[in-house]
């Protein structure tokens, strides 16, 4: 491996010093002068219903209101991957604080309440809040239009149905692999839904100029594809690409909360009813739980098939989503999720359904993990359940059946690189598995859990990535992309990349948030993929501008561009140890020949990075074909609890992470994505929920009922191992990493607290309440026994 | 969020003036610690005509012990608790109360009479004042009234201050033998939470021991449970005393916790809360603010 100077070294944030000293700036932060206007919401109180008439006259007659915009004055729909959604709800509203109209103000509060003044007449409808109740026959439909979307074509909806998408995988013969078996195990385990909770909600501003330029500013993970939707929803207004310019400032938290578009396309069509005047839509917190995305909620009902040894011979998956009113980015989820719903496993017969299914509740969407943690949940508990039958160490029974680099995957190609088997030994190392720890305190129960883990970046095969990279007069680099920052260490990272390949150290590069009319495209910050697909962006920029440099030199100087390399901000020659000529001499100005003219001139690298190999094209019957996953990253997790048997109260005295990120570009950041992803992902077992009540309204669309950690929240020792097994393809052969530190949480701790005391849950979240109950019942039913 | 009505404001001087202000003004409501008022005012709970901020009073700011009772005036915060010498002396549990209440920044603002003033059902200073038959004092331009706490509390968010009166402060009778205490409160996760349910037992010793318990967030009012109280002066077990939890306690079903849960938690939490007060009290117990659930 060869030796890096910048890459694998914890540099520091380019980042921090903006972010400390309180210069970044976030949406609501931005000044746009007196004459910013305000929006605020008319919601539907209803999870179904027909919208029958909207009076706005009394709101209209508070003076300081602008205007009042309904859904008449913009019935169109859009979408990221499926036109299922629109501006305003037209004739039915699908969910519980839908967007209905906007009130349009010079004030926040006198938007806030003129929109309380806004009357509408609803027919009430019985709204559908279940998959199990939206599958039955005759039930009511709730987009009866879903045979004539628009979708990729990779998603293949049901008309006449509430299956939006229904992705079918078949991997050898399923059939026969049960009938293989020695013994075969079925299960049913359920996960609810969950919020983002970043800290920063949602918040966009529209401004339509007079010479119909729209701009948006927008708390963003996508601007680029925000740009898009935008344009493509407008363009009945004669709105183009080349008049919509996206800016992103800094981001409080994404999370895939502030991917794709949701509230942002009231601010870009609110803008362009006041022509002139921008306008300000800011989520409150509520709107921030009810209004966005969801992580959706599933169903997931398996069966096994093993042989007596723990071999398994086959695998059915059927994962029912909750993907809510409207499903343009949630589809895509249950897409991903199905194409991989096996685990890191080698598993040679598979049977996957995975069922997009309408309902009245808010839309689902992206969340970190997407899909993944939602199925590994129940897979990794069944898992258990069944070494447990058949008498084998859980982690044995892992081991024996874990993918490995050239296992054929679930769709047909071939498994990447892989360091699965090592982090499995690793982990299990770390925790000690097999030695069991008995509590001083008899109230107390210990257990382990272990879990594998894996993801795919799910993205469009032509997700592409790009990079321009501009020296400045003192050497110093601006790197210009379109990824965002939302607190991963992108912007560092990037800049580690370009200073490995130039010389310069990353305190020199500036790299910032984007704006779509000055820095190139970039698809989404979404998939766990920008530090490989972007950072090879940046890593061609940076080459391109090495090799103008190199030219240069040579070129002037008439040395041979094979002898030349950088280091130190300076040119240096294998040839002669006494040359080296300071970057900073001619990155811009050029080199002075004997003649008082010059050679080179201002330095500008540009990089592109599309995955040439991906293809989302398939067998709809099987998804056998095509490659749609660029690669999947994979670990192993271990976790030690405590458990009170009377309370069910947990506490984590240790936590293991491994994982195998191809290559480590940043340990001290990796490590964040460890404690960070590992803490979300044990919150949304241990107590996070998304609960409604049975009219489809959610109930705790707040932090005194929603629950997020804290640092009292944190286990007492978290231990990241990374093992490197480079991702051919990656700069510097790095993978993605960022969403799976999250995913193993909920059964890690499932299995802990069955080793612990003898029962499985089966739904999530695990909370002490439901701990302590199940002990009760079986202490009760023990009872009866006897 | 911002606040969403506008209102008149005042900040008396004396207490005289708070209490004519309160009287002439019907839509008046008092700010002290404001922890709630305003985040009521910032979500439109509320639309009071004037905010009477009592701040000015120094003399509501004290913390005494006198006449055998432990004095808290209506702005001590639940951080002057924390910090009070004579509260660690003479009512130490006062403080393992006053810790789990929100966080550090809420507890730096917040009051304990403002708590007992918003009277929500999970409160945490309820329980103690009504085990401890605590007092509530308030005054208006017609006198002062004494009230028990267990008559203070008539409902959620119901108590029985008359319109015009100010509450300025509660005291705690400390019993006269050597006394430990223990408060334990049920919460979501390791953060701050509102309780789930609450449980607070007093232990005086002597020969024949003392026993105080009340339970918080288990209905609309912080309860005594003098069943319980009975059977463990008459030297019954705390293990004992958990069957009559039922008897004394009809908690709901909420979004916080099942009815179930809480029963079963609050069985719990009172032998786990008699056997820390019975070990405080012979020195051995765990520290006040330990965790034991």
């Amino acid at each position: 491996m060869a030796d890096h100077k910048y890459i694998g070294k914890s540099a520091v944030r380019v980042d921090g010093k903006v972010k400390i000293t309180g210069a970044a700036q976030y949406v609501d932060d931005l000044e746009f002068g007196p004459g910013l206007l305000y929006a605020a919401i008319v919601e539907s109180p209803h999870a179904y219903a027909r919208i029958k008439k909207i009076d706005p006259s009394a709101a209209l007659k508070l003076e300081g209101v602008v205007k009042v915009v309904t859904g008449k004055e913009f019935p169109y729909r859009f979408g990221l991957y499926m036109h299922d959604r629109y501006v305003f709800a037209q004739d039915h509203a699908r969910f519980v604080g839908e967007q209905v109209a906007a009130v349009i103000a010079r004030t926040p509060e006198l938007a806030k309440k003129a929109a309380k003044l806004v009357k509408v007449d609803y027919e009430v409808l019985k709204p559908v809040l279940d998959v199990e109740t939206a599958l039955r026959d005759g039930a009511p439909l709730i987009h009866p239009e879903l045979g004539k979307y628009q979708h990729v074509p990779w998603f293949f909806p049901e008309k006449d149905t509430n299956i939006a998408h229904f992705r079918k995988v078949r991997k050898g013969e399923p059939l026969k692999g049960f009938e293989d078996a020695d013994e075969v195990f079925e299960d049913t385990y359920t996960v609810p839904r969950y919020a983002h909770c970043s800290i920063e909600t949602h918040g966009a501003v529209g401004l339509f100029d007079h010479s119909r330029r729209l701009t948006v500013w927008a708390a963003s993970q996508s601007p680029h594809t925000q740009r898009h939707l935008f344009a493509e929803a407008l363009a009945p207004l004669g709105i183009t690409h080349n008049d919509v310019r996206v800016i992103a400032p800094f981001v409080g938290g994404g999370f895939g909360g502030k991917a794709g578009v949701s509230m942002e396309i009231l601010a870009a069509s609110l803008a362009t009813t006041v022509q002139g005047s921008p306008v300000k839509v800011l989520w409150s917190r509520a709107q921030e739980f009810y209004n966005t995305y969801q992580r959706q909620g599933v169903v997931a009902k398996m069966r096994l098939g093993v042989k007596k040894d723990g071999t398994i011979t086959a695998l059915e998956q059927k994962l029912y989503w909750d993907a809510g009113a409207y499903v343009e980015y949630g589809a895509n989820v249950v897409n991903a999720a199905g194409l991989s719903a096996t685990g890191p496993y080698n598993i040679p017969n598979v049977h996957i359904d995975s069922v997009c299914v309408y309902t009245n509740l808010p839309p689902g969407g992206p969340y970190r993990g997407f899909g993944y943690s939602e199925f590994l949940f129940g897979l990794e508990s069944l898992f258990n359940e069944v070494a447990k039958k058949l008498g084998l160490d859980p982690v044995e029974f892992r081991r024996k059946n874990a993918i490995r680099e050239g296992d054929i995957l679930n769709y047909g190609g071939k498994m990447n690189p892989s360091g699965l088997h090592e982090c499995i030994e690793k982990v299990a190392r770390e925790i000690d598995w097999g030695k069991k720890r008995v509590s001083s305190d008899p109230k107390k129960a210990i257990g382990k859990g272990f879990s594998l883990f894996w993801k795919a970046p799910a993205m469009p095969p032509n997700a592409a990535s790009t990079a321009f990279l501009k020296f400045n007069e003192d050497a110093s680099i601006n790197i210009l992309v379109s990824a965002m920052e939302i607190g991963q260490g992108f912007l560092t990272v990037m800049a580690q990349i370009a200073a490995e390949v130039l010389g310069v150290p990353p305190t020199k590069i500036r790299v910032e948030t984007p704006d779509t009319d000055r820095n190139p495209y970039e698809w989404q910050t979404v998939a766990s993929h920008i530090t490989w697909s972007t950072g090879n962006a940046v890593k061609n920029a940076a080459l391109d501008a090495r090799e103008q440099i190199l030219k240069t030199v040579s070129r002037a100087l008439d040395r041979k561009v094979e002898s030349l390399y950088v280091e130190d901000e300076k040119v240096k020659s294998r040839e002669d140890a006494a040359f080296a000529l300071p970057l900073r001499d001619f990155v811009i100005n050029g080199i002075m020949m004997k003649d008082g003219t010059f050679r080179g001139g201002p330095v500008v690298g540009r990089g592109m990075f599309m995955p040439e190999f991906a293809s989302a094209l398939s067998d709809p019957k099987t998804s056998q074909g095509g490659k749609p996953n660029v690669h999947y990253t994979v670990g192993a997790s271990a976790i030690e609890i405590e458990v009170d048997r009377e309370t069910g109260k947990i506490r984590i005295p240790k936590v293991v992470l491994g994982v195998d990120c191809g290559k480590v570009l940043n340990p001290e950041l990796l490590k964040g994505q460890v404690t960070g992803g590992m803490l979300q992902g044990l919150a949304t077992v241990l107590y996070e929920e998304m609960r409604f009540d049975d009219k489809g309204r959610l109930l705790n669309a707040n932090f005194t009922d929603y629950k997020i950690p804290t640092a009292m929240d944190v286990p007492d020792e978290i231990v990241p191992i990374f093992v490197e097994h480079e991702q051919p393809d990656g700069p510097f052969g790095a993978r993605g990493v960022g969403e799976h530190t999250m995913i193993p949480a909920a059964p890690i701790i499932a299995n802990a607290i069955e080793d612990a005391l003898g029962v499985r849950i089966k739904s999530m979240p695990i909370t002490a309440e439901k701990i302590a109950l199940a002990l009760k019942e079986a202490a009760a039913l023990r009872k009866e026994e006897k | 969020m911002a606040i969403q009505e506008a209102f008149e404001y005042a900040k008396p001087k004396t207490l005289r003036e708070a209490t004519k202000l309160l009287r002439k003004n019907k839509g008046a409501m008092v700010l002290a610690g404001g922890t709630d008022l305003v985040g009521y005012l910032k979500e439109g709970f509320v639309s009071p005509s004037l905010v009477i901020d009592i701040k000015s009073l120094a003399e509501l700011k004290k913390i005494e012990f006198k006449g055998n009772a432990l004095h808290i005036g209506a702005l001590v915060t639940f951080t002057d608790i924390l910090e009070s010498k004579v509260v660690a002396k003479k009512l130490p549990v006062l403080r393992e109360i006053a810790e789990k209440v929100a966080s550090v920044g809420i507890r730096n603002r917040a009051t304990l009479v403002g708590n007992i003033c918003s009277a929500v059902p999970c409160l945490d200073s309820g329980p103690v004042l009504v085990a401890m038959d605590g007092v509530v004092h308030v005054k208006s331009t017609l006198g002062a009234r004494k009230i028990p706490a267990e008559k203070w509390f008539l409902g959620a968010r119901k108590t029985a201050r008359k319109p015009g009166e100010l509450v300025t402060g509660v005291s705690i009778p400390l019993p006269k033998g050597k006394a430990a205490g223990c408060y334990l409160k049920l919460g979501r996760y390791q953060g701050e939470d509102l309780a789930q349910a609450s449980v607070f037992v007093l232990m005086v010793g002597g020969k024949k021991p003392e026993f105080r318990v009340a339970f918080g967030s288990v209905g609309p009012v912080p309860s005594r449970g003098r069943r319980i109280e009975k059977s463990l002066n008459a030297g019954e077990s705390e293990t004992a005393a958990r069957a009559l939890v039922g008897s004394e306690i009809k908690p709901i079903t909420d979004i916080r916790a099942t009815r179930e849960y809480r029963l079963h938690m609050c069985e719990v939490m009172l032998e786990r809360a008699v056997q820390a007060a019975r070990a405080r009290l012979t020195g051995d117990g765990p520290a006040y603010g330990a965790a034991i659930i």
